[in-house]
């Protein structure tokens, strides 16, 4: 008796145990390192477990795990980390990338994007141009560009309409120099500031002069750097002339993001650039917070001499992205990860925050919270998923009609690694003398003397090169 | 003379009694004892023995990758001097050793008399809670930050709005823009270098002067010294050997330009002026991925920065009959 009971006991047991270790099967460890995404923050912590829920309820069965990496410094950090031999599945870059593309450790995302179900609908006008020419990193973003804004009050004090040309430009700068708007009684408000260098000016005022691209035609038909060429010289004129009559920041060269910032909101800039519509909704709160009731305007790019638009925008390769490792034994899962998070689910979930936090439903009806304004996308902000409800300001809005309005893709390309020395050397030629020009240290005429020296510090063979790269796509 | 004072009067060892060391013993036996005397000792020093073990002497084996090819998927490929002879056919890094050297030595020049003067000042002062009020305001930079020390040194400079050249208009001085000119940012650095950390680099000064012995100053009062001549004559010759010291101890640290002052007083203009061999390793290794490169880089500042400190060490043997060995 004893003896049967033992051996239907074990039988029993054998056979729930193989019915059972099947179902039990330990779910795809996928390890996942990205900025501002991490173990830390319990928002990421709980839209990484409803993303494994919702996987799971499609048949994925995954265990993302989230590499706990600082946010300061994380291209820094991520590059030591990866060094060391710690390679997660999926890997946000921030730049680093080419490195890793040299060394065969990223992969090729053609023919996944391709076999993918939402991500391939998902990708914006430049993701596949980008996509083409380097198809190791994935970045679902609008393209972003400084586009300038002003207080709307400030608009309003001038008495101008939102400038339509260059000259338009010129007249509102005065107007806001000239006019005191901040009521302080002294005629200490710049036009405009930007932060660094020109390049935030160089976004609306590179078409307007003729810089079409990177890369342009010379009168002997030859390509050359579009720095060296009459209508670059115009341009920084142009700039230079804004300094001299007070109306552009002299700091500008030391004047970091955050001091941009401040000059904006306590009165001693008048128009600065944000460069995408949630840095300008930024704006507009930190601005409120100051000046409450405080609306912020977008401005187009002018009509100048030569066209308008916004500058080209370069397609050569995602500057930052996600890249799946050639380590990896689960691509496949990483990609249907992807996949999910381009689908309308994903988005939901991704762009829209938790349900009672971010927002709130009410039959079909959604309304966001306050907390809207301090969640982001993790993974991607795909361009044909529209949210049930808009929560940007008109400003922030009207800035990605713009950018997508005067979208145009760039001739720049990726560079080999041999000629890294000589774009760091022109690069530093061209600032310090763009910055001597519109200082008023060198004079305009001097311009013959900066293109040798950009020719002599690396110049002259990026110029050979781009003919051969820009000849041969012909 | 009673029993304790002869203890006392007695030849030491360190703290122990010569009379107490009994013969020659055994290494084994001279270890064990020390270590049953001295372990509390031990155990406190080891956590900074294991800082030093760790973080300085262990990282000295990685740095083999100066002569290998790096790859993110191992194995590394041996290739001998290749990044040396890359890195000396580069005008750039001769361009940034250079300013690295100039910076260097503007710092040495300027920077290590004035904690010195600090020091000196400060044991001057008589009343204790202005004493002690300057000791604290002037330590207190050390623990700013290097970007928020440019914040407000960019503010100050400011050719607009700055303090600076506000007092300099006063002056009837013409404004002048110190953070764009390449003349005066090296000027720039070596201010702030000294506005942050003399301070609290006189701690040092101000310990070795309060060890000085009394009796020098009561038998120099006797003799009729003055207070500058107590200074000259006792002060300083008191504080030669932390002098020497600390000298060659910043002798090995030349070549450190401090990359986080210049990384945050930066901008276009003046790049060219104050790229040094740490900005460049940062950039070249961390920003460019080229991690072999970067390493012989610093394996090269770190080879003279220990030439300089044996030359500096045996400089100071000669002069001051002070070394750190």
């Amino acid at each position: 008796m004893l003896r049967r009971v033992f051996l239907m006991t074990s039988t029993a047991l054998a056979l729930s145990l193989a019915v059972a270790v099947p179902a039990m099967a330990e779910p795809v460890k996928i390890r996942i390192v990205s900025k501002d995404f991490g173990p830390t923050n319990p928002d990421d912590v709980k839209h990484v477990k409803r993303i494994e829920d919702a996987l799971r309820a499609q048949g994925t069965d995954l265990d993302i795990e989230l590499v706990d990496l600082p946010s300061s410094g994380y291209a820094d950090k991520l590059s030591v980390m990866l060094l060391s031999g710690d390679i997660p599945d999926l890997i946000y870059f921030q730049g680093g990338d080419a490195k890793m593309v040299e060394q065969g450790v990223l992969e090729d995302l053609t023919p996944m994007i391709a076999e993918s179900k939402h991500v391939k609908d998902a990708l914006w006008p430049h993701n596949v141009e980008r996509l083409k020419n380097y198809p190791y990193l994935l970045y679902v973003y609008p393209v972003r560009g400084p586009q300038p804004v002003i207080r709307k009050d400030w608009l309003e004090k001038t008495g101008l309409k939102a400038p339509e040309t260059v000259e338009d430009y010129v007249t509102l700068f005065k107007a806001i120099k000239d006019g005191d708007l901040d009521g302080n009684g002294k005629a200490d408000t710049y036009g405009v500031t930007t932060a660094d260098n020109t390049n935030e000016l160089d976004s609306i005022f590179n078409q307007a002069f003729g810089i079409t691209g990177s890369w342009m035609k010379n009168a002997a038909g030859e390509w050359v750097h579009a720095r060296i060429t009459s209508q670059e010289k115009d341009k920084i004129a142009f700039y230079a002339s804004l300094r001299e009559q007070g109306l552009y920041d002299p700091e500008y060269i030391t004047t970091k993001f955050d001091v941009k910032e401040d000059k904006f909101y306590t009165g001693k800039a008048g128009v600065i650039f944000g460069s995408s519509g949630e840095v300008i909704d930024i704006y507009g709160g930190k601005m409120r917070q100051v000046h409450p009731g405080t609306e912020l305007v977008l401005l187009s790019p002018p009509k100048g001499p030569a066209g308008q638009g916004l500058s080209a925008v370069d397609v050569s390769k995602e500057s930052r992205g996600f890249a799946i490792s050639t380590t990896s034994k689960h691509e496949a899962e990483v990609m249907k990860l992807l996949d999910f998070m381009a689908s309308p689910e994903g988005q939901m979930m991704d762009r829209l925050g938790f349900e009672g936090q971010e927002f709130t439903k009410e039959g079909d009806s959604y309304k966001v919270t306050d907390k809207i304004s301090t969640w982001y996308a993790r993974f991607m902000v795909a361009a044909n998923w529209q949210p049930p409800v808009v929560w940007q300001s008109q400003a922030a809005q009207q800035s990605l009609s713009t950018i997508q309005k005067y979208f145009k893709p760039d001739n720049s390309f990726v560079w080999p690694g041999d000629y890294a020395a000589d774009l760091d050397a022109t690069e530093n030629v061209y600032r310090a003398w763009v910055y001597k020009f519109i200082s008023g240290e060198a004079k305009m005429d001097q311009w013959d003397q900066y293109v040798a020296e950009w020719e002599a510090a690396g110049g002259k063979r990026l110029n050979e090169h781009a003919r051969t790269v820009l000849d041969a796509a012909k | 003379m009673t029993d304790h004072d002869q203890t006392l009067n007695a030849p030491r060892i360190g703290n122990v009694p010569k009379s107490a060391v009994r013969g020659k013993p055994k290494r084994a036996t001279a270890f064990a004892n020390g270590w049953r005397r001295w372990w509390p000792f031990y155990v406190m020093m080891a956590p900074g023995l294991a800082f030093f073990l760790v973080l300085h002497y262990l990282p000295i084996w990685e740095a083999r990758i100066a002569f290998e090819q790096v790859r993110i998927v191992p194995p590394n490929i041996w290739v001998g001097l290749k990044h040396f002879y890359v890195l000396f056919a580069s005008p750039v890094f001769w361009q940034v050793l250079a300013n690295t050297l100039i910076i260097s030595a503007m710092k040495m020049a300027f920077f290590l008399p004035v904690p010195i003067l600090v020091a000196l000042l400060i044991n001057e002062v008589r009343g204790g809670r202005l004493r002690k009020f300057i000791q604290s305001a002037i330590y207190l930079p050390h623990f700013l930050s290097w970007v928020v020390i440019a914040g407000v040194f960019i503010a100050a400079l400011s050719p607009t709005d700055g303090a600076v050249n506000n007092l300099m208009g006063m002056a009837g001085i013409a404004p002048r823009s110190f953070m764009t000119d390449t003349g005066a940012i090296r000027w720039v650095l070596v201010f702030t270098e000294i506005w942050r950390s003399a301070g609290w680099d006189s701690l040092l000064y101000l310990a070795a002067i309060i060890a000085i012995d009394q009796q020098l100053y009561d038998a120099a009062e006797i003799d009729g010294a003055n207070r500058w001549q107590k200074i000259w004559h006792v002060t300083l010759p008191g504080i030669v050997p932390t002098i020497a010291t600390l000298f060659i101890l910043n002798a090995g640290m030349f070549l450190n330009a401090d990359l986080n002052q210049v990384i945050n007083f930066s901008n276009d203009v003046v790049r060219s002026k104050i790229d040094i061999v740490d900005t460049y390793v940062y950039r070249i290794g961390l920003q460019t991925g080229e991690y072999s490169l970067a390493t012989a880089a610093g394996l090269f500042k770190a080879v003279l920065g220990t030439m300089m400190i044996v030359t500096a060490h045996f400089v100071s043997k000669r002069l001051t009959g002070k070394g750190v060995w």
